[in-house]
């Protein structure tokens, strides 16, 4: 019955895909395939970026700022909750700026690092870094609050220091949460590095729209998007088999949230 | 002097009330008992009578603002101790009400948590926790996690956790209270089972006055709070016991009586 029910969704993900190509396919033969590219003509394009390596270079230019900027945003991340913990005093001190620095739009600091950290990928890494920094320090600072009470006094009792409180008991039970702010994050690290692109810079995704917009080359704009696009699922993807595999431990979720984990 | 293995001298816990005008409330007040080595002893008592407090004071992970706790003629708890030595290096096992499993580790690795973390998981500790899970029915089962568990069956890895390194105490807070009948009984039965083995020194704490004569050789019987000791009444029935045929004992109905009246 469950693989009747996976069954109709993978043909209605199906349906949904067919229509958005004809809703494209129509929107290009009314607007005129100058304005917008046909799903076929942007395949092609596709292709052919693929087959120069053009594609392949502008998007690991792009990848390579994103992943950069999620390790050296999500490591302190998760570290700086876990320490502050042991210091309430500096964590309450500290909690307006943190608000803040997690509320102010990382699009809007993208000019500034430009200037600061000039147009190569320093500034790509720098907007990604701080957009991730702050997701993964509130995620990872719910799970330290989830923690349970019980289960760290039986650690306790039953002869634990507190490094193995923190290894055995803390962490993995934070996991789930910081795992959960990674999946919002890396949707959001990539746009940025795109974002970034968008503004000033001479290679990368963000730059291929950018340059073929200039050059109205609307159908590299929407192979770039295109690319975006794909290169986005497939990080979903990624975060959710590493959350599978880390958390192997937890009840099987329900249907639904598997299926949009994946998908 | 005494050969008594734990030792409760005029203990008392005070908590902060949250009125306008703060003040000391007394959860447990003057309290004062002993156990002697390989003794049982059930606690009973009223809800809300300081029952889990007690235990969180024996077990060190909470400090009394009143009296002392001796453990093997050594005063290891008092009001001006600053910090608390939970477990008291791994001589008090403390079998909460919940079965505080870690999701994340499979039944074996739960079991063996605390000979890991002491640094003493060798190969004779595995196989003492083997032979654990067999006497409580678990073998086969070492892969599996919490979750894909029983109530009963978390309930008796949480158990065989504590006797696996064999502290010379074991405390049990209403261990069996959220379990069916037929479970609970057979439990208890288990739990009786290993004791007669192990003979340690156990300290079970209850609401449910059969559970508290069927397994222990002493009952002692709390106040409403501030709490101290009511009475006590040692139980003299024959051992081993068979538990779901002591109902029809006169000696225990007596008793039963006798507590009953008290307990409420």
């Amino acid at each position: 019955m469950k693989q009747g029910w996976f069954g109709q969704v993978v043909r209605d993900r199906v349906l949904v895909f067919v229509a958005i190509i004809a809703g494209w396919q129509a929107a290009s033969l009314v607007a005129g395939s100058y304005w917008v590219a046909s799903p076929w003509s942007t395949l092609l394009g596709f292709v052919d970026v693929l087959a120069n390596g053009t594609l392949a270079s502008q998007a690991s230019y792009t990848l390579q700022a994103t992943l950069i900027g999620i390790v050296l945003g999500g490591a302190p991340g998760i570290a700086v909750p876990l320490l502050l913990q042991h210091w309430p005093r500096v964590q309450a001190v500290l909690e307006p700026y943190l608000v803040a620095g997690y509320g102010v739009p990382k699009v809007a600091i993208a000019p500034l690092f430009i200037v600061v950290f000039g147009i190569g990928i320093e500034s790509k890494i720098a907007v990604v870094a701080s957009a991730v920094f702050f997701i993964v320090l509130f995620s990872t600072r719910a799970g330290i609050e989830a923690a349970q009470r019980g289960l760290v006094d039986m650690a306790r009792i039953a002869g634990a220091d507190g490094g193995q409180i923190a290894w055995h008991v803390a962490l993995p039970g934070a996991l789930p949460y910081v795992l959960s702010g990674f999946r919002v994050a890396v949707p959001y690290a990539i746009s940025s590095a795109v974002i970034t692109e968008l503004i000033s810079s001479n290679r990368g995704l963000g730059f291929l729209v950018q340059s073929s917009a200039t050059d109205f080359d609307t159908r590299g704009v929407f192979v770039a998007l295109l690319a975006i696009t794909l290169i986005s699922l497939a990080a979903n993807v990624c975060v959710a088999l590493i959350e599978r595999w880390l958390l192997a431990w937890r009840p099987a979720l329900p249907d639904a949230t598997k299926i949009s984990s994946i998908g | 002097m005494s050969q008594d293995l734990l030792e409760v001298k005029s203990l008392g816990r005070a908590f902060q009330t949250r009125d306008a005008t703060p003040s000391l409330r007394w959860v447990i007040e003057d309290m004062s008992f002993s156990v002697a080595e390989g003794e049982f002893v059930t606690i009973i008592g009223p809800s809300g009578s300081g029952k889990s407090t007690l235990l969180n004071l024996l077990s060190q992970i909470d400090l009394p603002s009143a009296g002392e706790i001796w453990v093997a003629g050594e005063r290891v708890s008092e009001a001006s101790l600053k910090k608390a030595r939970p477990g008291l290096d791994c001589r008090i096992g403390y079998v909460t009400q919940d079965d505080n499993l870690l999701p994340w580790r499979n039944l074996l690795d739960n079991v063996v948590f605390p000979l890991k973390v002491q640094g003493r998981l060798d190969a004779q500790g595995m196989e003492r926790a083997r032979a654990l899970l067999d006497a409580v029915g678990l073998l086969g089962f070492e892969k599996y996690y919490p979750h894909e568990l029983s109530g009963g069956m978390r309930k008796r890895a949480s158990i065989i956790r504590t006797l696996v390194y064999d502290p010379p105490i074991i405390l049990m807070d209403e261990p069996f209270g959220a379990l069916d009948a037929q479970t609970r009984l057979h439990l208890q039965s288990d739990l009786l089972k290993l004791w007669t083995v192990k003979r340690k020194t156990i300290l079970f704490v209850t609401h449910d006055i059969i559970e508290a004569i069927g397994l222990a050789d002493r009952v002692l019987v709390l106040s409403r709070a501030p709490t101290h000791i009511a009475s006590e009444h040692v139980v003299d029935l024959p051992r081993p016991r068979m538990l779901d045929t002591l109902l029809t004992q006169p000696a225990f109905t007596a008793l039963h009586e006798r507590i009953r009246g008290q307990v409420q």
